[in-house]
């Protein structure tokens, strides 16, 4: 499994690069999106990304200590033994 | 998570005061007669947000029990962020960790009573031959050459009953810091770090961020790496894998293990209304992963009656991708958040999940949130319920139910009140549910009888409490 690891990278390496294509073809769509005195309801925080950092953090912890993936909405792993 | 002999509850008690203290505290510090009275009125004015300095509080306490007696974990939880003027950022956070109860080792149930041991050490002579402790018995052992005083715990499972060892517990304290600023033509360059520890388990991590923003921020494009290096120190010692079940220390002591990843990320508000995010992640994994603590049965091949208990082994190299993609969509009054993730690792694992959530904006000041989330993962190409015994032995085996294919299901609520336009407090309530196949097809004799499936169902409780203030 190890030799798979170099493999794995360079295919992950070139998905990335599709989604980072994608972004940039996103960022030069300049027609997508609201004009910024359209954004007062994103403006509110539970139109953040992540308005509750700590109470998602622990609700991943139950799920990584339970579970076998983790990651996604961030990093995978939880800094922690608990799987 | 560390096996040891302590005053139970000793530890959730004094995390319980802390949390209260902590959360009292808080709600006692964000007081303003003033923001209370105009609090309808200021509602709508608030003057913190992107281009003023400000300060954030937040804390949580989640409160987790398993069905069955199994474990149950109190985790407070605070974090502090200074906002500067031209967009800087300082993070400073905690979580503290109590966590007991009873846990499944790996062993398969069995129509006849089960006997497992562990190592102790202890800090007297070994003259008592046998004493009762916490569901366990303190057997002493003959002295041999640099473990004079060597003992081992003992204890039993009842027929027809999943193991457990019921002397499970552990405390974790962590922190982290971060900071992030503008950066020239770069939106924001970040970067933080973090450290961990139990009684057996040290993480240390550090992470990196850079971000762009375009289309007048209507889309921004991130890169975060993070890094970890994991150290492991169980109670007893690192058991060498695929070996019988030993009550004596052993030689090596830690194993280490690193950890690179990174997620690319792409945010993008693509109506008034609608802001989407995907996320790419890959991670790879190399050294110790095994749990030191996990047994799996070795069982006769045509009786199905446990004959040995050998320690788990699992590969040193994991490489795992993931595609995450999250949607929020405001209907006002009514806020919709919708994710999806697919996981896919190199022991073969692969996972589909799905999570929705609804905030009804009842009033300006409350809201109620229902949310479910369903979860499905396939096995580890190493996972196996028990090995049979005169077969040869696999390179990797374990019987970690965590590496078993199942179906998950969580159904939460919130109930969110926003008590001046500056603080807010929540409360959240949630069931959690595992579902596996317990009967295997290939399951021999005894075996056939018994629920092989180690899943489990749990409740928890979440309080959180957010305070922005200058």
């Amino acid at each position: 499994m190890a030799n798979q690891a170099p493999q794995l990278l360079a295919k992950s390496i070139s998905r990335a690069g599709i989604v980072f294509a994608l972004a940039l073809a996103c960022g030069a769509c300049s027609t997508i999106g609201p004009d910024p005195w359209q954004k007062d309801l994103m403006a509110r925080r539970e139109m953040q990304p992540n308005p509750y950092p700590l109470e998602v953090a622990a609700a991943e912890h139950i799920y990584f200590s339970k579970e076998a993936s983790s990651g996604g909405r961030g990093f995978a792993g939880g800094g922690c033994g608990c799987n | 998570m560390q096996l040891k002999r302590r005053r139970p509850g000793r530890t959730r008690e004094r995390l319980a005061a802390a949390s209260a203290s902590l959360l009292a505290a808080t709600l006692a510090l964000h007081s303003d007669p003033a923001g209370a009275q105009n609090a309808d009125s200021a509602h709508t004015s608030n003057d913190f947000g992107p281009g003023t300095l400000y300060s954030e509080l937040g804390s949580a306490l989640l409160i987790y029990q398993e069905t069955g007696g199994r474990v149950m974990a109190i985790e407070p939880s605070a974090s502090l962020t200074a906002h500067g003027a031209d967009g800087e950022e300082l993070t400073f956070g905690f979580t503290l960790d109590a966590v007991s109860g009873a846990t499944p080792n790996g062993a398969v149930p069995s129509d006849q009573t089960q006997t497992f041991v562990t190592p102790l050490k202890l800090k007297g002579s070994c003259t008592t031959v046998t004493t009762a402790s916490g569901g366990s018995q303190v057997v002493c052992l003959p002295p041999t050459q640099g473990q004079q005083n060597s003992a081992e715990r003992l204890y039993t499972t009842p027929p027809n009953t999943l193991p457990v060892d019921k002397g499970f517990r552990d405390h974790r304290g962590a922190f982290d810091l971060g900071w992030s600023q503008p950066l020239g033509p770069i939106s924001l360059v970040g970067f933080g770090a973090g450290y961990s520890l139990e009684r057996d388990y040290q993480a240390i991590t550090a992470n990196g961020r850079i971000e762009q923003t375009f289309n007048a921020n209507d889309t921004t494009v991130s890169l975060s790496v993070n890094s970890e290096i994991d150290s492991s120190f169980p109670y007893g010692g690192i058991p060498e894998p695929l070996t019988a079940m030993d009550p004596h220390f052993k030689d090596v002591t830690a194993r280490q293990k690193t950890q690179l990843g990174f997620v690319l990320g792409l945010t993008e508000v693509l109506t008034r209304r609608w802001l989407t995010q995907i996320d790419y992640s890959y991670d790879a994994q190399n050294g110790y992963q095994s749990d030191p603590y996990r047994f799996i049965s070795l069982v006769d091949p045509v009786s199905g009656e446990p004959t040995n208990y050998l320690y788990e082994s699992r590969p040193w190299n994991r490489t795992s991708q993931s595609v995450f993609w999250e949607n929020k969509l405001d209907f006002d009054p009514v806020v919709t958040d919708l994710s999806l993730r697919y996981f896919k690792d190199n022991w073969g694992i692969t996972s589909k999940t799905a999570e929705l959530s609804e905030r009804i904006n009842l009033t300006q000041r409350t809201y109620l949130e229902p949310s479910a989330r369903w979860y499905q993962q396939s096995a580890a190409n190493f996972f196996h319920y028990y090995l049979v015994d005169g077969a040869a032995l696999p390179a990797f085996a374990s019987a970690d139910t965590r590496l078993n294919a199942f179906t998950s299901m969580t159904y939460g609520l919130k109930l969110g009140f926003r008590m001046t336009p500056r603080t807010e407090l929540d409360f959240s309530g949630g069931f959690y549910r595992q579902m596996g196949n317990g009967h295997p097809a290939e399951a021999i004799g005894q075996l056939k009888q018994q629920n092989l499936f180690g899943g489990t169902d749990a409740a928890y409780v979440l309080l959180g409490y957010n305070w922005d203030f200058h």
